[in-house]
């Protein structure tokens, strides 16, 4: 679809007589406002109805566990098979008390190791599918990043867990540990370097998967630059490499953060790929990067099932909360990229220097 | 070194062929004992119903689920109006999709908690047949038979043990040279019914420190650096294999693949204070043991018994099955399905337990297990 | 292009700049389509040399067999999925980008909707899965079965079957509509006839993507379609679904090699799949970008 795209501005025109059409049409129209109005409202009430569930089923495990649910770090099921108790009213094994803080802090931490990775490769391809490759060899280069956004994230966790994770800590990891210096930071890169499951293995993979959200939505960002800025600018003399950084890349920022925080929602969220290569350890923080841990999606779809051994079904209301707590950041991240990208859209208007 | 084990397959089958190939050294006035055992099942008289047309569903364990997809093909062959449907999605959510109706028969290493019984009278737990567990570990240089105990394993899971050539592994162990190797203690990442067994080891062999009551399908794990988690069985194959130090918990059906990966197993202390091998005649000794003991409902953990000569981390297979099924016809097919599948003759016999080193059922248990089937209606 | 002039100050520095951004956008394209190489290579490699044919045709048997009752219980979930959230998501589209009246802000209305479809489309899908298997299959008695899967699934698309549908219409040029306008059609028959028709390849191509990321889930299915070896039943309740993601993901830790054989199969069967999907939304973005192009 290369057609120019029309000036949203225009749309509103285009609208409001059509109604005062042909009368025998009339109920035709009817019924496309009427089935488009339904089929508006079942996504909403879709989304009400899973954060209702969620909210239900979590609220015997937020009376007991509080807002220390997520500052805590201890991941007890209690005695499965001794006693019950009462906490506040509400019935669980012996000794179970569940506390996210490592979980959450894991999701956070491969997320960011995520951006970290994917946001320069993702402009780094963009640029040289747009301006660097000619057009024979950018337009199958580009469909490899979208191959890679389609390729299943199972079959990408595979991959993570039988050859990337090996090759990385047989090949890569104790290079990296034994060559930095012990300073902040960068201690963080040193010590044990594990078997290739822990954050760093799942952050890259995230990162892997990140890069065709960010990257192509960069590239459509790029194409729709106009070409005159640029060429002024090297008509002034700058390099092509002072071009992206002062004509091209500003000129398309906020849509850049946009995507980018659209990466970090599918970081935040991603479950089958991270479950098979982050070590799935619950109740710690890694020590180094090379550590193992477990994020949010991850403890769900991997503790949902021994859950349900927990007859007084605390177990599974808990992860209801930790299913909760993930909902929320992933609204938040959303709507925070939604105004992101909508206040560069309007930006984008005004500007006009084309 | 895989001898000892391979003799005590090989004699799983002896027991079955009642042959008298026992050149391997190990004791036979045991297996003698055993050997009796699986023959006074036969006269059990289990008739295996006549089931009506029925699409049947299995979930649950994954240490049982490779011996479904022998059962069910087998069954079906016999009773082709029957189909049975079988997923490996862990036990913990075959006992519940086995309370809450969503499929026939829920499978689980572990019997019902309390809690759980108590939530829903309706569910039955039925012994299918026996597995255990082995304690596998990746020492560089060792080869031999480690014993271990309780104790130890609980000092290595907390992380008070962290060296091979610690003093009272080798104390346990004179004349092994153990390196300084650090241990990497494996554990589950998901749910598991091997979870359950190895801590339930822990508790009844250390209970003061590990927890006496600190056993489940997912239990609390130290917050430990050096240690790892694995996913599935599978999974601690691999990370052990990978890691030399390691110690992991394995059910039997992978054993085959562990000692391909090179891991070798302890001897593990029992309740009666000796150091078995996870052979097959010490298996059915324990079993025959706790055979006398097992209640009606099947629920007993045949964890660390006072057996002599008995290996201590044993346990049934369990079918978890609602009482009430959404009909008659159903309820007959369920019925016909777990009567074959315990049953001496059709799936309890060595031909398909060999291939996941399980054992067949004491004949008590058969007789109790098709009194507990006979009750689904 | 980059010729540099030589009054320019201080060009030693500026051209090593220019050959590292030169060298730095080779070498990230090369981290993405390396990667991608490598995973699709590492499939290929595994599953090729050993592939029978039969496996087309033959049911499973879990760790070994075949893989017909995944292949048509996928190709199932995806055929509920576009009907579900086919006509939802486009349905939802064209009211945004067509329908809805504008508010007196001159913005248009369906605020609500907007929110809730950007939120929708980076929703983790194991919470969704999670709340199928709560509340849909556990709650109502569903069982593991084809109607909560695709109940699921569907919600986890609409949004980008919706979005496409919409950023589709929106580039409809407005020419169209105002011709339709003038020739006295009704909004519904000029919709019908004019605006949607002329956006539908960049509708269906929304739609096989969607296809493509519903074809490929694994957390979600695992706790509402269940595992099935059998093919799956005609009823969408109470029958488990056999998928292609469930044999990946449980099979590649197996003991049995024959399992290994059955992931890596499974694995390839996607990767054709997903592949036979953007090739063909690929051919019709080409299609219609010629013809548009002629147009002008």
């Amino acid at each position: 679809m290369t057609v120019p795209s029309t000036p949203r501005s225009a749309t509103p025109v285009a609208r409001d007589p059509r109604a005062t059409g042909v009368r025998r049409h009339r109920r035709e129209d009817r019924a496309w406002r009427i089935g488009g109005r339904l089929a508006t409202i079942l996504p909403i009430v879709g989304f009400a109805f899973v954060m209702i569930v969620l909210a239900v089923k979590a609220w015997p495990a937020f009376r007991v566990s509080g807002l220390g649910f997520i500052t805590h770090s201890a991941w007890q099921p209690g005695n499965t098979y001794g006693g019950t108790q009462r906490v506040h009213g509400v019935l669980i094994p012996q000794g179970a008390t569940y506390g996210a803080w490592p979980m959450l802090l894991g999701t956070l931490q491969t997320s960011a190791i995520a951006l970290l990775v994917a946001l320069p490769i993702s402009i780094g391809t963009a640029f040289a599918l747009t301006e660097r490759l000619p057009k024979w060899l950018s337009a199958p280069l580009g469909f490899f990043v979208e191959i890679l956004a389609g390729v299943p994230s199972v079959i990408i966790g595979l991959w993570g867990v039988l050859v990337l994770g090996p090759f990385l800590s047989r090949d890569v990891y104790p290079i990296v540990a034994n060559h930095l210096p012990n300073v902040p930071v960068l201690r963080y890169f040193r010590g044990s370097v594990g078997y290739g499951e822990g954050l760093l293995t799942s952050g890259l993979v995230l990162g892997l998967m990140i890069v065709p959200v960010i990257a192509s939505t960069t590239r459509d960002l790029f194409l729709q630059v106009p070409p005159l800025p640029k060429e002024g600018a090297l008509a002034l003399g700058m390099t092509d490499a002072e071009v992206a950084r002062r004509v091209t890349i500003p000129w398309v920022r906020s849509g850049i953060i946009g995507a980018t925080v659209l990466g970090l929602g599918r970081a935040l969220g991603e479950t089958i790929a991270v479950a098979m290569v982050s070590g799935s350890v619950l109740g710690t923080v890694a020590p180094n990067v090379y550590g193992t841990m477990t994020t949010i999606a991850a403890t769900i779809v991997t503790q949902l099932d021994s859950a349900a051994t927990d007859g007084t079904g605390f177990a599974v209301a808990t992860l209801a909360e930790a299913g909760l707590v993930l909902a929320i950041i992933s609204v938040v991240v959303n709507l925070l990229a939604r105004t992101i990208v909508r206040r560069a859209g309007r930006m984008a208007a005004p500007v006009g220097r084309a | 070194m895989t001898t000892t084990l391979r003799s005590g397959v090989r004699l799983m089958t002896v027991l079955t062929i009642a042959g008298a190939l026992t050149a391997t050294g190990l004791s036979t006035a045991a297996s003698a004992g055993t050997k009796k055992k699986p023959k006074a099942a036969a006269p059990a008289t289990i008739t295996v119903e006549k089931p009506a047309a029925a699409n049947l569903t299995e979930t649950g364990s994954t240490l049982l689920y490779p011996l479904w997809n022998i059962w069910g093909p087998a069954y079906h062959h016999t009773y082709p109006q029957v189909t049975l449907t079988t997923a490996g999605t862990g036990s913990g959510t075959g006992i519940a999709d086995a309370t809450n109706n969503t499929v026939n028969i829920g499978s689980s290493d572990a019997y019902l908690s309390p809690s759980t019984v108590a939530a829903n009278p309706g569910l039955l737990n039925i012994p299918l047949a026996i597995s255990y567990q082995v304690i596998a570990y990746n020492i560089p240089g060792v080869t031999a038979h480690l014993k271990l105990n309780g104790t130890i394993l609980t000092k290595i899971y907390l992380g008070r043990i962290t060296r091979w050539d610690d003093p009272a592994i080798a104390k346990l162990n004179p004349g092994i040279n153990l390196p300084g190797t650090t241990i990497v203690p494996v554990h589950r990442a998901d749910g598991s019914g091997d979870t359950f067994l190895f801590s339930q080891y822990l508790a009844r062999q250390d209970g003061p420190e590990w927890g006496s009551g600190n056993y489940g399908t997912s239990v609390t794990w130290p917050a430990l650096h050096s240690a790892l988690s694995a996913q599935g069985n599978g999974g601690m194959v691999t990370t052990c294999q990978a890691t030399p130090g390691c110690i992991a918990y394995i059910g039997i059906s992978f054993l085959a693949q562990a000692q391909k990966a090179g891991l070798q197993y302890a001897q593990l202390l029992n309740g009666n204070g000796q150091y078995m091998m996870p052979t097959a005649q010490a298996v059915a000794k324990e079993a025959a043991q706790y055979a006398n003991i097992t209640p009606a409902s099947g629920a007993i953990s045949m964890i660390n018994g006072r057996v002599n000569g008995g290996y201590p981390i044993i346990n049934y297979e369990y079918g978890i099955v609602n009482k009430n099924q959404t009909s008659a016809s159903t309820a007959q097919a369920v019925r016909s399905l777990l009567e074959w599948a315990i049953s001496p003759k059709f799936g309890n016999q060595m031909k398909f337990l060999n291939q996941v080193n399980f054992l067949p059922l004491p004949a008590k248990v058969v007789a109790q297990s098709y009194k507990q089937i006979k009750s689904i209606k | 292009m980059s010729v540099v002039p030589a009054s320019y100050p201080s060009t030693r520095w500026r051209r090593a700049k220019v050959g590292l951004f030169r060298a730095f956008t080779i070498l990230a394209l090369a981290f993405v389509i390396g990667p991608a190489l490598w995973i699709i290579g590492g499939v290929v490699v595994k599953a090729v040399p050993g592939w029978r044919w039969n496996v087309l045709t033959t049911l499973s048997q879990g760790t070994s067999g075949g893989l017909e009752n995944a292949i048509v219980g996928t190709l199932l979930l995806m055929l509920g999925v576009t009907v579900v959230a086919g006509s939802i998501g486009i349905l939802t589209g064209i009211y945004l980008a067509e329908i809805a009246p504008p508010t007196r802000r001159g913005r248009s209305s369906g605020a609500v909707v907007r929110v809730v479809i950007d939120v929708l489309s980076g929703f983790p899908s194991i919470v969704l899965g999670y709340v199928g298997y709560v509340a849909l299959v556990v709650g109502l008695h569903w069982g593991y079965s084809f109607l909560p899967a695709v109940l699921i699934l569907s919600l986890m698309v609409i949004p980008y079957i919706a979005k496409a549908t919409e950023s589709a219409l929106h580039q409809v040029p407005t020419s169209y509509r105002e011709g339709a306008e003038a020739l006295g059609m009704s909004l519904g028959y000029g919709l019908r006839k004019v605006v949607v028709r002329s956006a539908l390849p960049g509708i269906v191509t929304g739609l096989l993507l969607a296809l493509a990321i519903a074809g490929g889930e694994t957390a979600p299915l695992l706790y509402t379609a269940g595992a099935s070896n059998t093919l799956p039943s005609i009823a969408p309740l109470h029958h488990p679904v056999a998928y292609l993601t469930y044999y990946v993901w449980t099979d590649w830790n197996q003991p049995m090699a024959s399992a290994h054989v059955v992931s890596y199969d499974a694995s390839l069967i996607l990767i054709v799949m997903v592949l036979t999907l953007l090739v063909v939304s690929r051919v019709i973005v080409a299609r219609t970008q010629r013809h548009s192009e002629s147009a002008r």
